[in-house]
């Protein structure tokens, strides 16, 4: 049954295929609509710069009256990314408006990666290097920008990396 | 006493506050419908009964002898919205008259939206479902059709959506005027951003004030408090006007009234 939640899910795919925001990308996993894949590549002049990241965008029946939940499957090192992937970021909380879609969620999070919030960590090393060191921040970063090489050659690395 | 709070760092608080907020609004969703059957008086006042003397009194006292019945809506912080967009529809099922004003502004207004910068790609998708309803009341559905419709989860909280839109935009444009009623030091695009637009986000008068102005859909409500006087209060939007719907306003929501 084609709801609205679902109806809105397709014309967001559509604007996303054919006016695409520069460096991000996104597409429903193959059987499911409220599933989707994304990709965020780091943007030029940050320690992100290079990275392709990867998420997970989980939607409800009340999207677009309620946020997705978004997630970072890649490792990242960020002040407002948690160790568990989920993201600090007040438009996916409590600012969340129904006129955002799939590709404002997206630029966000890309200028996220940008623009840390160091007031309200997600990841309080994260956000103390990024405040007190910033030369060991970027070095933690670029750590994670070459690991989300690796996610591309071999999807199974993410999982590996967290049991070892 | 209390466990002692031990914050730990590791741990997405926001997640487990989000996850708590869903609890608690399931738990409300299963117990009131988002638009409820008309319901006589009597067996209001006897929920209320129960829960405060205050407004036994003054149901039994003043608002049974001036209406017939309420239609009770579901206390999810959209309430005005829900109330307002279905009293007014239901109202234009039986009379018209205000009909064709009414489907004009509603059509001009997503232009508008866009002209203050609001992201045309979405607000369509808001305004054609808002429109789509508004046709089926030009078209006479049922009154049942009507209740059904905001009863939907999906479509009512389109048409919901969409009214609030209207009161950021009306808000946005008239910043000049209305930005000396917002509390805080933040602009009028921040106080919309954060108070307006939101889902959930409770109506103050200056929404009523704003929604009523960018519709001209007059409203009455009727103040019920836990004031000492025996009767409620009330006040009609914008002053000096017929009001088309009536509202019963007890600290926190708002219900609807019939004559």
């Amino acid at each position: 049954m084609s709801t609205p939640a679902r109806r809105r899910l397709m014309r967001d795919f559509k604007r996303l295929q054919e006016d695409p925001p520069a460096g991000v990308s996104g597409a429903p996993t193959d059987n499911n609509i409220m599933l989707w894949n994304a990709v965020i590549f780091g943007p030029h002049d940050t320690p992100f710069e290079d990275g392709t990241f990867k998420l997970t965008i989980e939607f409800t029946e009340e999207y677009p009256n309620k946020p997705p939940t978004v997630r970072f499957v890649s490792k990242m090192f960020h002040p407002n990314v948690y160790a568990d992937g989920s993201i600090c970021l007040d438009i996916l909380q409590n600012r969340w408006s129904p006129t955002y879609d799939v590709s404002a969620i997206l630029t966000s999070i890309q200028s996220l990666l940008h623009d840390p919030n160091p007031n309200s960590p997600a990841n309080n090393e994260a956000a103390q290097l990024y405040r007190e060191n910033r030369r060991e921040y970027e070095k933690k970063v670029a750590a994670i920008v070459q690991e989300s090489w690796n996610d591309d050659e071999d999807d199974d690395d993410v999982d590996n990396d967290e049991n070892a | 006493m209390a466990e002692e709070f031990v914050y730990d760092p590791e741990r997405n608080y926001d997640e487990a506050t989000l996850a708590q907020l869903r609890d608690m609004e399931k738990e409300i969703a299963d117990r009131q419908n988002l638009i409820s059957n008309r319901i006589a008086f009597d067996k209001l006042s006897e929920e209320y009964a129960k829960e405060d003397e205050i407004y036994r009194t003054k149901i039994q006292g003043d608002l049974k002898n001036r209406y017939d019945y309420v239609r009770k809506t579901r206390g999810d912080g959209n309430c005005f919205f829900r109330a307002f967009g279905f009293a007014y529809l239901e109202k234009l099922l039986t009379d018209q008259t205000d009909l064709k004003r009414f489907k004009d502004v509603a059509q001009n207004s997503k232009s508008e939206l866009v002209k203050l910068g609001f992201p045309e790609f979405t607000i369509e998708d808001f305004h054609e479902t808002f429109m789509e309803v508004v046709g089926k009341v030009e078209n006479q559905c049922s009154l049942d059709e009507l209740l059904e419709t905001f009863n939907n989860q999906g479509l009512s909280d389109y048409i919901v959506v969409y009214l609030r839109l209207l009161v950021s935009g009306f808000l946005q444009k008239e910043a000049d005027f209305y930005s000396c009623f917002i509390e805080g030091d933040r602009s009028m695009k921040e106080f919309c951003n954060q108070e307006v637009e939101p889902m959930g986000k409770e109506s103050d008068h200056i929404h009523i004030i704003a929604l009523t102005n960018v519709l001209g859909v007059p409203v009455r409500v009727e103040y019920m408090d836990r004031g000492d006087s025996l009767r409620c209060n009330q006040h009609v939007f914008p002053e000096d006007s017929t009001p088309l719907v009536t509202l019963l306003y007890r600290p926190g929501h708002y219900d609807i009234l019939y004559t």
